[in-house]
């Protein structure tokens, strides 16, 4: 468990770092947290030429309102610590999914390294942070020598542990829609072995709700059942106009497995993973609503 | 510290009290073996092999060899041919095992070539660049394919895979099943699991040509180890110096290294530089042989319709991979406490051994009896299912009550001890039973699955050898001795020296402790260390939760003699009969004359310079040894398989509470309360410790923990990502009542306790888990009871309900 050997830069800015991609490009890994890439390192699984250590570049650890084109959002650094991410009290005001889905994320120690954007470019297809941004379509802004561009979530998950991120890119900030308008509710819930362990199945939902508490807008994910996270936007839009009872409720849950495709393997059979994401998609529906009606 | 008062009248003894051990265990003071550092130390890593059986072709180590920091490429072939085959526990000379394989490979994860580098790193480059050429051959992964006489073979030189195979009948077994009102039959399973400590197995050897002496550091718990190590090397046992005084991070049977060492000692020696292999995860999952039991057991069982069990049957099959270590013997201790804590008359156990290609089986944790355990506290439960009958009240009718101890079972064993009625109703107490019942009631009227457990098991404890010449006549060990050296020196203070590694047990605590109590001294002040190999006394090591029984009693008889020269000193010097002096605190008086006193001092500076103080022939110095034999040790078998197994038993209840998400499989342990009676605990908070953590053993091997293999042999919880070890957050609160039944046979009324929580935990777990299921007509008994599994047994009769409406 000695990983192969590698050359390490730490990178001092963002500009640097992404000089320094441009330069080693396919060869390269950016270093966030490490709470995946570093044992991916050590059994070998992953083979960098280069390291490019981000961890000390402050302008990566932003969490603050966005303005300008990110106007609407939340905006994170790419760098922010889960656990700061988890305990940020005007994020969790925002945009309450992140923490909501942060309460399932390792432990206090991992989170204590790994950081948001980490888990997003790891894209696990069970992780629960690539869920929450692709249930809410964030906007994922990628920084290279040239430039940068904004990816919407929804085109930046190409299959497991496979993005958008270019050889010579780094994900710098992610952009978290903030709803508004009706009352908002949202919840994740998954089903891991342990605690701490990718779920099995993780779902997660957010609805808005008129004074009347009828449906204005929901959206509805679901992670570990497909080889990226599966935002179910016909089923969810499906519920727009209803008052999500739980007639409601279970014919949207009932659809939901129709746009999945899970695998078996020795913890979960793919009717198991089937069967999960059918009742944690109603049991967070039904947390969203109530949530809502509390707002 | 507050020092409570011991409960059982001695002065030390059963006293809560700091133990030796832990503030250098926590304030990460610990010497390990991976701390141990040499100059000029070389590190080795494992080529190991991708196939489950195959024939080597070649090995091209060519490249290897070139590449940086690298100084030697080891092969089977090479090293097989200079050293002898490892020690096997049963009569199988054609099961040849060597650290390296050669010409064919039996397990997916075998080491085929070990690579010596300046860095651990540099070691695994090199690895990388071995090429070795395999053809891949057929392999067997299923037990019961692997008994069949046309199944392919792992071992053809021995004819079959079978290791061991015996039909054991205790009494009238078929008269009883032939009389009794009832019959029930159902299997078992056990899956493959482990203790998987946080050290991984770590061997560092040195060749000190000067004095011809190997010095070996290794985090091992393993009796016989210097003469198994010599033996394979074809060294003299006077040769092997191992550092019993290493801490040992982690064991509970697995750490036997055995392999490890050899190819470290052996490349020491060839290379003239100290020589370190220390595992890693991926090593110590696959290819470290620390996989326990993987049993398949058939049940048999005969009662009447009071509940009163008449006899059983049980055979059991297990699968112990691709090379016999000790472990055929694992299925040889549960003859100790085979009809577990019950009056059952007559019993039948066929014990099966297989080899398969897969990672070899090693000692874990209370040796076998874990899942015996688990398998008759099914049966029980089976059986108040089928008669309607309330599970505590079986049991309350089978268990040996208290005034027929002590009690012979039909495999030969006597119990010393018992109160098992008094400790099962304390237990209920505690978890306030009549309550538990009612929520179990209630959350099954909410509609979720609720079930509560109640084991009742045995811990066979003192281990002795007896299953060695049951399991291989040729074998006939009916000693398995420990010892104490105790010294006194010359300023008074006292030193005890065991011969034994220690991993975690708290040896110097329970020494200390001991001394302590006998000599009247204050045990924070005695001195308690490890003697090297080279200057022990003999000892079996700490297996078979054997030390507080065996050191401790070593302990006590070397005291009591230095302490009996103590008051020859004293008689001598105050002209009267030893029989009339007083011993107060290591101070030493005439009876009713307290100013006729020699205080230790004095006796101590007599003993060690004035000679001409000293009664006529005692030797001078204070120091005295005792070896001790297993109580009840000292016999072989009978013809019929009847023998005095462990001497002493001790006894738990489990009482659990759990909750199953029905939609989603999730078991939750919502209660957890033990009931235990270990006789007299020398130090209460290491039986408490030892307890929850046998507890905690007892979650992961019930619901989490499976060492998976494909049908192709491939090992698939190879890491910590599918290997789950269960958390503190998987892990209830404990409770834990005490309860004291002295064993006669032991010097201070004391059992072991070194099994204690896993030895009934995974069976008290199942039990709650299928009176969770009842309701849903579903029943479980397999270990683990993952997610998955118990998913598809809720799901099972609702599909066929929906598929009947």
């Amino acid at each position: 468990m000695k990983s192969a050997v590698f050359e390490y830069a730490l990178a001092g800015s963002l500009d640097e770092a992404v000089e320094l991609l441009a330069q080693h490009g396919p060869e390269a890994k950016v270093l966030a947290g490490g709470q995946s890439l570093v044992p991916m390192m050590a059994m070998r699984l992953a083979r960098p030429s280069w390291l490019v250590n981000v961890n000390e570049i402050a302008a990566l650890k932003g969490c603050a309102p966005g303005t300008g084109e990110a106007s609407g959002c939340w905006v994170t650094g790419a760098g922010l610590r889960q656990v700061d991410a988890e305990r940020h009290a005007g994020l969790a005001a925002g945009v309450p999914l992140i923490a909501q889905g942060l309460r399932w994320v390792g432990h206090v120690q991992t989170k204590n390294r790994g950081t948001v954007g980490g888990s997003l470019v790891h894209a696990d297809p069970s992780a629960e942070l690539p869920l929450v941004a692709r249930v809410l379509d964030a906007g994922l802004v990628l920084r290279r020598r040239a430039g940068s561009r904004v990816v919407a979530a929804a085109q930046f998950f190409d299959a497991p542990f496979v993005t958008a991120v270019e050889p010579d890119e780094c994900l710098a900030e992610i952009r978290w829609p903030v709803w508004t308008g009706g009352r908002i509710g949202s919840a994740f819930e998954e089903v891991s072995i342990r605690h701490g362990d990718y779920a099995i199945v993780a779902a997660c939902a957010q609805v808005a709700l008129d004074e009347q508490g009828r449906c204005l807008r929901a959206v509805l994910g679901v992670g570990g059942a497909s080889g990226t996270p599966i935002a179910v936007e016909p089923v969810a839009s499906a519920l727009a106009g209803t008052r999500l009872d739980e007639s409601d409720i279970e014919a949207a849950a009932a659809a939901v497995g129709g746009h999945l495709d899970p695998t078996g393997d020795v913890h979960a059979s793919v009717e198991y993973r089937l069967h999960l994401a059918r009742v944690l998609c109603a049991r967070v529906l039904r947390a969203a609503r109530d949530r809502a009606l509390r707002a | 510290m507050a020092e409570k008062t011991s409960p059982y009248g001695f002065r030390y003894i059963g006293a809560k009290r700091r133990t030796k051990e832990d503030p250098r265990f926590v304030t990460g003071r610990g010497r390990y073996a991976a701390d141990v550092q040499l100059h000029g130390m070389l590190h080795v890593a494992i080529v190991a092999s991708p196939y489950p059986s195959a024939r080597i072709r070649s090995i091209d180590a060519q490249a290897a060899r070139a590449a940086p920091g690298v100084h030697y490429v080891l092969t089977g072939e090479e090293l097989c041919s200079q050293i002898d085959s490892l020690y096997i526990g049963v009569d199988a000379p054609k099961v040849k095992r060597y650290p390296l394989a050669r010409d064919v490979v039996r397990y997916a994860g075998e080491w085929v070539v070990a690579v010596v580098a300046e860095t651990r790193a540099q070691a695994e480059d090199a690895a990388e660049l071995v090429e070795v050429d395999y053809e891949s051959l057929p392999c067997v992964v299923d037990p019961e394919e692997a008994i069949r006489p046309d199944a392919v073979q792992v071992h053809p030189d021995h004819g079959g895979n079978v290791l061991f195979h015996r039909r054991f009948v205790w009494g009238e077994v078929d008269e009883a099943f032939a009389r009794a009102q009832h019959r029930l039959s159902f299997r078992a399973r056990w899956g493959r699991s482990a203790t998987v400590p946080i050290e991984t197995f770590v061997a560092l050897a040195q060749w000190d040509a000067g004095n011809e002496i190997m010095d070996v550091w290794a985090s091992i718990q393993m009796p016989k180890f210097p003469e198994q190590l010599a033996r394979a090397l074809r060294m003299p046992a006077n040769a092997m110096r191992v550092h019993f005084d290493v801490d040992v991070g982690g064991s509970y049977g697995v750490k036997r290294g055995i392999k490890h060492t050899l190819l470290v000692c052996w490349l020491a020696r060839r290379l003239g530089r100290p020589v370190r292999f220390l595992e890693d995860r991926l090593e110590n999952m696959r290819g470290g042989d620390m996989h326990g039991p993987d049993r398949i057991f058939d049940m048999q069982v005969a009662f009447d319709g009071d509940g009163i069990v008449r006899a059983w049957k049980i055979r059991a099959l297990d699968d112990v991979g691709a090379y016999a270590g000790r472990s055929p013997l694992q299925l040889g201790k549960p003859v100790s406490a085979i009809c577990g804590p019950y009056r059952i008359p007559a019993v039948e156990y066929e014990p099966i051994s297989v080899m398969t290609h897969k990672t070899p089986q090693e000692a874990v944790r209370g040796f076998g009896q874990s899942p015996t355990n688990f398998a008759m506290e099914c049966t029980m439960d089976r059986v108040a299912r089928f008669l309607g009958m309330d599970r505590v009240e079986l049991r309350r009718r089978n268990l040996i009550r208290h005034d027929e101890f002590p009690y012979r079972i039909p495999s030969g064993t006597t119990y010393d001890s018992g109160d098992y009625h008094a400790v099962l109703d304390k237990a209920l107490a505690a978890a306030d039973y009549p309550a538990l019942l009612e929520r179990r009631e209630a959350a099954r009227r909410a509609g979720r699955l609720a079930g509560i457990g109640v084991s009742t098991c045995l811990e066979p404890s003192g281990g002795n050898s007896s299953f060695e010449p049951l399991f291989n006549p040729k074998n006939e060990t009916t000693t398995w001795m420990d010892s104490c050296l105790v010294r006194v020196d010359l300023n008074g203070t006292i030193t005890g020296v065991m011969g034994t590694s220690s991993s975690g047990q708290g040896h110097q605590t329970l020494v200390s402790t001991v001394l302590g109590e006998i000599f009247e001294r204050d045990p924070s002040g005695i001195r308690v260390v490890h003697a090297d190999s080279l200057n022990a006394l003999p000892s079996n090591s700490p297996v078979g939760s054997r030390m507080a029984i065996m050191l401790g009693g070593a302990a006590a008889g070397a005291a009591r003699r230095i302490r009996d020269n103590l008051m020859a000193i004293a008689a001598h010097n105050l002209g009267v009969a030893a029989s009339d002096l007083e011993y107060r605190n290591g101070d030493i008086s005439v009876a009713g004359q307290p100013d006729r006193l020699l205080t230790w001092d004095q006796l101590v500076e007599i003993a060690h310079r004035k000679y001409h103080c000293m009664p006529p022939g005692m030797e001078p110095g204070l120091q005295a040894q005792f070896v001790w034999e297993v109580p009840t040790g000292g016999t072989l078998p009978t013809a019929d398989g009847q023998v005095q197994m462990y001497p002493c038993y001790s006894f738990e209840v489990h009482v659990v509470y759990v909750e199953i998400d029905p939609d989603t499989g999730k078991p939750d342990l919502q209660r957890y309360v033990v009931g235990h009676d270990c006789g007299v605990m020398i130090n209460p908070d290491i039986v408490h410790g030892m307890t929850c953590g046998g507890v905690a053993h007892g979650v992961g091997a019930a619901l989490y923990e499976k060492f998976s293999f494909s049908d192709e042999g491939q090992l698939l919880a190879g890491t910590f990502m599918d290997y789950l070890i269960p958390s503190s957050l998987e892990v209830p609160a404990i409770d834990i009542v005490d309860h004291c039944t002295p064993s006669p046979l032991t010097t201070f009324g004391q059992k072991g306790s070194g099994e204690a929580g896993y030895l009934g935990g995974p069976a008290g777990i199942a039990c709650a888990i299928n009176d969770a299921l009842a309701p849903v007509g579903a029943a479980i008994a397999q270990t683990p009871m993952s997610h998955l599994a118990l998913w598809s047994l809720i799901q099972a009769p609702r599909d066929a309900g929906q598929r009947a409406a």
